[in-house]
């Protein structure tokens, strides 16, 4: 997640640097066309009338190799598009939310309280800086949903302490 | 043909009744109001409000159900084509164009194109449904294994429509899709490929999960890491609210082009909805006047697609009236709701219960007016969602995405699933790579691998068994048409200027 | 119409007990587990137990969850482990999860768990096209041995009960089972387009998945899996034919391991109570379903035999390493 990269600000220009995205892309492909034949290897001949389960596997491998090296040239031509400057901050500040919210899941702490978190993180990844309140809000909010969700149309979601309040 | 016509025609006495037409008010309203969450499909609205229908007699229900029905699909492709968070996979194509057009403020015309191609198309298709049934459903069962599989060539060469201005990292995004779809017990000999010992995997990718992962989790987390550059201040009325002359002369071939792409291809019972909204889109795209408004919002790329959807939801509707066959999410709802009347499709159905099948497609017809009426005056109403503060507007998003999977799996893995594809989703839109070929490629993958594999193992792995059949080899034929044409043509071009 | 008012009126009744003190000691607290997504047999196995159960006034409230993944595989998993000595839980299973267990190597098998009861089964048939020239039964058997390979099968998941039953039914012609060719297609839907369009030999389902077609005249039954001849019908069984194959597609309830036999003789009666209950009786006729009930001794064996009869059979179509 580089923000550098090439700026691309040389259009149809020779002088373009090696992009160094371009190449990770690439070497994943490599790796993942490696991981399906790896694992295609594991799997036992079986008594199957045509095609076993291992043929496809091998065929997509083969097409990721042909996309990695189609990548590779790209990147190390530096055709890649132009790529604005990203700010990191508000991203990480999402994902922690996510984390959060598989978090609050796993341990049982229930749908309320999960996804609130994940709504008072975002809000604050888009610039709010009222966390108080937007907690506030996010909380009346997921209520709500669990509430018509749950009781109206008895979807069940999960259940931690404060579902158990209702 | 007037037996048709007279059962029809008491299907229409028995669903205009007014208690009858509230029903459907209600159910139409009840049906866009869960759908239009983003990342709940019409699958898991019907099924949500399937119980809501019960309370009523058999004939109110089913015209409730007809309306939620109906409602749901126009409420996904509102989230479609307002935030670029399809419901489901049928509402993709939608989401290409019509995403774009709601960013430049036309995203007025752009769900009234929807909601009136779905109108067009959800009429002439049920019509369809009501005369050619019985025909139809001969040439479904004629439909073998090799004929899928050529189907699915066709439609992985119309993918290309979708992979923007480079060949090679579209084709990267389909090939992604595909490794995905390889994850999970393969069908034809229960051997698990890709699942690394977790048990979560033997099922394989949910489409649900990696569509919302990729659209809307992504859309959230690429909106927030460019949020520092001009606060992109998102106009939700630019120009007209409503379609103007020449967005209907756009509109109306697209309406009827999808509505022959769905029906057909929404009748198979392994068709599905995904392959004719991409054909229809691959379609306009090829024949539009506008070229230049592709991957821009043009108004061709919603009618078509939606128009599409609505017909092959339709078109669902011949198997599983005529034969039982539950060829869709939804349509295996739908079949839960006969059931609850002890009731079960098959080719006895027309027969055993005439009044209930015609009150059924009677009201389809009905719910489809109802959507129209109850949905152009909101149309303003629904734009008018953009207007909501971005923080709290994507951080309602992310809520509802999630929702959406925690309602069907509540696992940690599958939460995780959402989130990996989430980041998937935004590197993706970082590095230029198109998002819409990961989700083509994990649902025509496997589709295609194990039609193929049964025809081989049918035909003891002799593999003229694709041209022996005549369907498959027409299909075939056109997918290599297709996949050629466009390069004759441009040599064509190319040498007629030189000449010139 | 009923039903719903029941689970509505069994929702409210749940409710209004919670909040209030603690219950009589009779009454029961039941979870039930359907290890699939919610709409399959195993769930809707699991609602209308819930709906009896409470009907019949044995539990006072019937919690179902659902833990979809893997043929029950990610259920037992999770039943076994996390329910363990709980006297208060139950998880439906039945025939199609002992060969996914087989086959996805669980860690978690069905030996673990404590047996309660039978409920339900379904028999099992095989069919062809109307015009297919194979009439009965042993005709099949001799296309089979004539060329095993020529002759194709349509039905569910491989390894589940219509894989099994294709190899049996090779196994017990004389045919070949390890070479059987057979198609698995998701859902009977698709499998019947196959059979109707004459792309296969034959089809095997469950009975009332093909019922309407036989009805209609546009499938022909070879033959049942029941043990005697269906009531009311004209499809002759496999044994009338001289083929002993008997069959059928179970469903049963267990309770977690490591409870006490006082815990075990609770949830027994209450599923005996259950099953004997009229509510009871009205959902199986509702839903079409046989009745099988079978408890105690008797079904801790049954379950035992069919674990070994499909693991064989699994095996000796190669889809389990033995």
């Amino acid at each position: 997640m580089s923000s550098e990269g090439a700026p691309g600000d040389h259009p149809g220009g020779a002088g373009r640097r090696v992009d160094r995205a371009g190449l990770v892309i690439a070497a994943a492909l490599a790796a993942l066309a490696a991981v399906l034949v790896w694992d295609a290897n594991k799997l036992p001949a079986t008594s199957m009338y045509g095609m076993g389960p291992e043929a496809m596997p091998v065929v997509i491998a083969v097409g990721l190799v042909l996309l990695a090296i189609g990548n590779l040239i790209d990147a190390l031509r530096g055709n890649l598009p132009p790529r604005e400057s990203m700010d990191p901050k508000p991203v990480w500040l999402i994902i922690v939310g996510l984390a959060l919210l598989i978090g609050i899941i796993g341990f049982g702490g229930g749908f309320i309280l999960a996804t609130s978190a994940l709504f008072v993180t975002t809000s604050a990844a888009f610039g709010r800086r009222a966390v108080v309140a937007d907690s506030v809000i996010a909380l009346v909010l997921t209520t709500l949903i669990y509430l018509a969700f749950d009781k109206l149309l008895t979807l069940s979601l999960p259940a931690g302490p404060l579902e158990r309040l209702l | 043909m007037i037996d048709t016509f007279a059962a029809l025609a008491h299907g229409m006495a028995v669903a205009l009744q007014p208690m009858n037409l509230l029903y459907a008010l209600i159910g139409v309203f009840l049906g866009t109001a869960v759908g239009v969450l983003p990342g709940i499909g019409p699958a898991l609205t019907v099924a949500l409000l399937l119980p809501v229908t019960y309370k009523l007699d058999p004939g109110g229900s089913l015209i409730m159900f007809a309306g939620i029905y109906y409602g749901g699909m126009y409420g996904g492709s509102t989230t479609a084509i307002l935030i670029n968070t399809p419901g489901e996979s049928a509402s993709m194509a939608t989401a290409l164009e019509g995403n774009k057009m709601a960013k430049a403020g036309r995203g007025g015309p752009a769900l009234a194109t929807s909601a009136i191609g779905s109108f067009v198309a959800g009429t002439i298709a049920t019509i369809g449904l009501a005369f050619l049934a019985p025909w139809l459903v001969d040439f479904a069962v004629r439909f073998g294994p090799e004929d899928y599989f050529a189907l699915m060539c066709v439609a992985f060469v119309t993918v290309s429509a979708t992979f923007g201005d480079s060949p090679v990292r579209g084709l990267t995004s389909l090939f992604i899709g595909l490794t995905l779809g390889l994850i999970g017990i393969d069908k034809l000999t229960g051997q698990a490929r890709l699942a690394f010992g977790i048990p979560e995997l033997l099922d394989g990718v949910e489409v649900t999960t990696l569509a919302v992962g990729l659209f809307a989790v992504g859309e959230a987390l690429y909106v927030a890491s460019r949020r520092h550059h001009a606060e992109e201040k998102l106009e939700p009325v630019r120009g007209s609210l409503w379609m103007t002359r020449e967005d209907w002369k756009r509109s109306w071939k697209p309406w009827l082009r999808g509505t022959l792409f769905g029906f057909p291809i929404g009748a198979l019972p392994a068709g599905g909805a995904e392959i004719p909204t991409f054909l229809s889109y691959s379609t306009e795209r090829r024949l539009t006047k506008h070229p230049e408004e592709f991957g821009k919002g043009a108004i061709e790329g919603v009618a078509g697609p939606e128009a599409a959807n609505n017909a092959s939801a339709a078109g669902t509707l011949v198997p599983l009236l005529t034969l039982g066959l539950p060829t869709s999410a939804t349509a295996a709802m739908m079949l839960a709701g006969f059931q609850q009347y002890g009731l079960n499709p098959g080719p006895l159905l027309f027969a055993e219960r005439p009044d209930l099948v015609w009150g059924l497609i009677a009201s389809l017809f009905i719910a489809n007016g109802m959507l129209l009426v109850l949905n152009l005056p909101l149309v303003g109403l629904w734009v008018r969602l953009l207007a909501i503060p971005q923080p709290w507007l994507y951080a309602g998003i992310l809520v509802f995405a999630t929702m959406g999977t925690i309602a069907a799996k509540p696992s940690v893995v599958e939460l995780s699933m959402l989130a990996g594809f989430g980041i998937m989703g935004f590197l993706m839109r970082r590095f230029d790579f198109p998002i819409a070929p990961v989700v083509i490629g994990l649902i025509l993958g496997p589709i295609a691998e194990s039609q193929l594999r049964r025809a081989l193992a049918i035909s003891l792995g002799d593999p003229m068994v694709l041209l022996q059949s005549p369907m498959s080899a027409t299909l075939l034929g056109i997918a290599l048409i297709a996949l050629v044409a466009p390069f004759v043509l441009k040599e064509l071009r190319r040498f007629k200027a030189n000449e010139d | 119409m009923i039903s719903s008012h029941m689970r509505l009126f069994g929702a409210v009744v749940a409710l209004l007990l919670g909040a209030s003190g603690p219950a009589p000691a009779q009454q029961l607290e039941l979870k039930i587990m359907a290890p699939a997504a919610p709409g399959g047999g195993w769930d809707q196995t699991a609602r209308a137990m819930q709906q009896a159960l409470v009907a019949a006034g044995v539990a006072r409230s019937v919690q179902v969850t659902n833990v979809a993944g893997a043929g029950g595989s990610v259920g037992i998993a999770q039943f076994v482990n996390g329910a363990k000595g709980d006297g208060n839980q139950m998880m439906v299973n039945g025939f199609v999860m002992v060969g996914a267990l087989a086959m996805n190597k669980s860690p978690v098998t069905l030996e673990q768990v404590t047996p309660i009861a039978r409920l339900t089964e379904e028999i099992q048939v095989i069919v062809v096209p109307a015009n297919s020239p194979l009439k009965t039964a042993q005709d099949l058997a001799a296309a089979l041995k004539a060329d095993i390979a020529k002759v194709t099968f349509a039905g569910g998941s491989a390894g589940g009960v219509d894989h099994v039953m294709a190899a049996l039914f090779a196994g017990t012609v004389g045919a070949d089972a390890k070479k059987i060719n057979y198609i698995p297609f998701s859902g009977g839907g698709e499998s019947l387009a196959a059979i109707l369009g004459g792309k296969v030999t034959a089809g095997i389902s469950g009975l009332s998945e093909y019922e309407g077609q036989i009805k209609a005249g546009k499938l022909r039954a070879l033959g049942v899996t029941s043990e005697k001849r269906l009531p009311g019908s004209d499809i002759p069984t496999f044994k009338e034919q001289g083929i002993d194959l008997v069959l059928a597609n179970w469903r049963s309830v267990v309770a977690p391991p490591g409870i006490t036999p006082e815990q075990r003789k609770t949830l027994s009666d209450a599923v005996e109570k259950m099953a004997k209950s009229d509510a009871w009786k009205e959902i199986l006729k509702q839903k079409g379903w046989d009745d099988a009930y079978l408890s105690g001794d008797a079904f801790s064996d049954f379950l035992k035999k069919e674990i070994v009869r499909v693991t064989d059979v699994l095996k000796s179509v190669g889809l389990v390493k033995s």
